[in-house]
Parts: C-alpha cells; sequence; structure tokens
C-alpha cells in the first residue's frame, strides 16, 4: 500500500493523523463548477460525481463514513 | 437527511451519501486496505445504519473526498450544471433543508421571467451536538475508537 493510501485511510484517531486532512478552507468555493471524479456504486458498477448531479435540478451530497 | 432527500425528491432534488476513508477507525470497523472492505463498510450504512440514500464509494486513496477538503461529514450541493452553490464542513439537516428550500425556488422563478443574478454569501450555522449517538457510532466502532476520541478531545 502506498504512501497516500496510509497517510488517507489513518489507523488511529491521532491529531497528527486526521489534522492534516481538515482542508475545508483550501476546498473549492461556491460559484465554482465542480470537480468530477469516478465513484462506484454498491453494487460495484462505476459512475461519476457528474453523472450524479446531471440528474436533478439540485443534487445534495453527504459525505461521511460508517465511523 | 434520509428524510429531508424522500421530502425533496419530487421537487427535483438528489440526494446521495458518498462513502469516504473511516474516521474513527476500531476493532470493529479498522481502517480501510481494500475497495473490497470499502464496499462492505459502506453497505453497513445501508443495512446497520439505515441510510436510505443512494450510497456510492470514492476511491481507495479518496480523490474526491481529498478534493473537496476531506472532512469527515461535510455536505455540498450541486446544480444540474455541475455549479457549486453550498458548501458545509459539517452535515446539519436543518441547514441542509434551508438551503433546498431556497434553491427549489429558483427554477420556478427564472421560468417566471425573473431575472436572477448569482452573488456569494457566508452565514454561521449550528448544528445539534448530540453526544450519545455521537458516542454510540464510536462504541459500534470499537473501544479504541472510543478511547482515541476522548485522548484527542479530553472535553468532547
Amino acid at each position: 500500500m502506498d504512501e497516500l493510501l496510509t497517510r488517507y485511510n489513518y489507523d488511529s484517531f491521532v491529531p497528527e493523523k486526521f489534522e492534516q486532512w481538515l482542508n475545508f478552507e483550501a476546498s473549492p468555493k461556491t460559484g465554482a463548477p465542480g470537480l468530477d471524479f469516478p465513484l462506484w456504486n454498491l453494487d460495484q458498477t462505476p459512475t461519476r460525481l457528474s453523472e450524479i448531479w446531471s440528474q436533478h435540478d439540485y443534487t445534495v451530497v453527504e459525505f461521511g463514513s460508517f465511523t | 437527511m434520509n428524510a429531508i432527500a424522500e421530502q425533496y425528491a419530487a421537487q427535483n432534488v438528489g440526494s446521495i451519501f458518498l462513502c469516504t476513508h473511516e474516521a474513527h477507525p476500531g476493532e470493529n470497523y479498522p481502517h480501510l486496505t481494500s475497495m473490497e472492505q470499502k464496499f462492505r463498510h459502506a453497505c453497513d450504512l445501508r443495512d446497520i445504519l439505515g441510510v436510505t440514500r443512494p450510497i456510492l464509494v470514492d476511491s481507495l486513496d479518496g480523490a474526491c473526498h481529498r478534493a473537496y477538503g476531506s472532512m469527515p461529514n461535510m455536505t455540498w450541493i450541486f446544480a444540474r450544471s455541475g455549479l457549486i452553490v453550498y458548501k458545509s464542513d459539517w452535515t446539519d439537516a436543518h441547514s441542509v433543508e434551508n438551503a433546498i428550500q431556497y434553491f427549489s425556488q429558483i427554477p420556478t422563478r427564472r421560468k417566471a421571467g425573473e431575472r436572477l443574478a448569482p452573488f456569494h454569501v457566508e452565514r454561521l450555522d449550528y448544528r445539534n451536538q448530540d453526544r450519545e449517538k455521537f458516542y454510540k457510532g464510536l462504541e459500534r466502532s470499537g473501544q479504541k475508537a472510543v478511547d482515541e476520541f476522548r485522548k484527542a478531545f479530553p472535553t468532547g
């Protein structure tokens, strides 16, 4: 597993591991075009974020995890 | 958030849950090391936590999550064109619903002939801090997750 995968998928909730990912201030601004990325459905079929946002007038995307 | 998704679906508002890295890895839900594991954890969002919205999974390196600031539980709203119209560093159903109510009027206002121009607004919203529910979530992940959070935030 490469260095980015290990850092992003940190194994412990300790400040030196999770604080580096709290980058909201550097995220895209409202009014800017969204950044498109490949994503996967639960059945593991591929899709893209742009495929999702283009299906409705507005699309709410909540980011999160089981924990 | 599930209820809001259902309530506003008829107004052409879509809602998804995007699965990221584990914020509080524990004995039961350890840090991710494979996409297979990430899909299993994502399925548990549906099967155990009751997420009824479509659940999508980011890449193992969190490319999408990182590009949007990689906060543990944030919400973004996109217009059909892909324009970013709302971003919040934490998810709060009241804040999201308030935004949807505002944005869902835009197509109607345009059809009615209003000439609308975008502008920026900043606002400080308030979220409900349900500590009991939060700690139950940590316990589902495992005692390690509980202990690490208490150590990181002794007054949390």
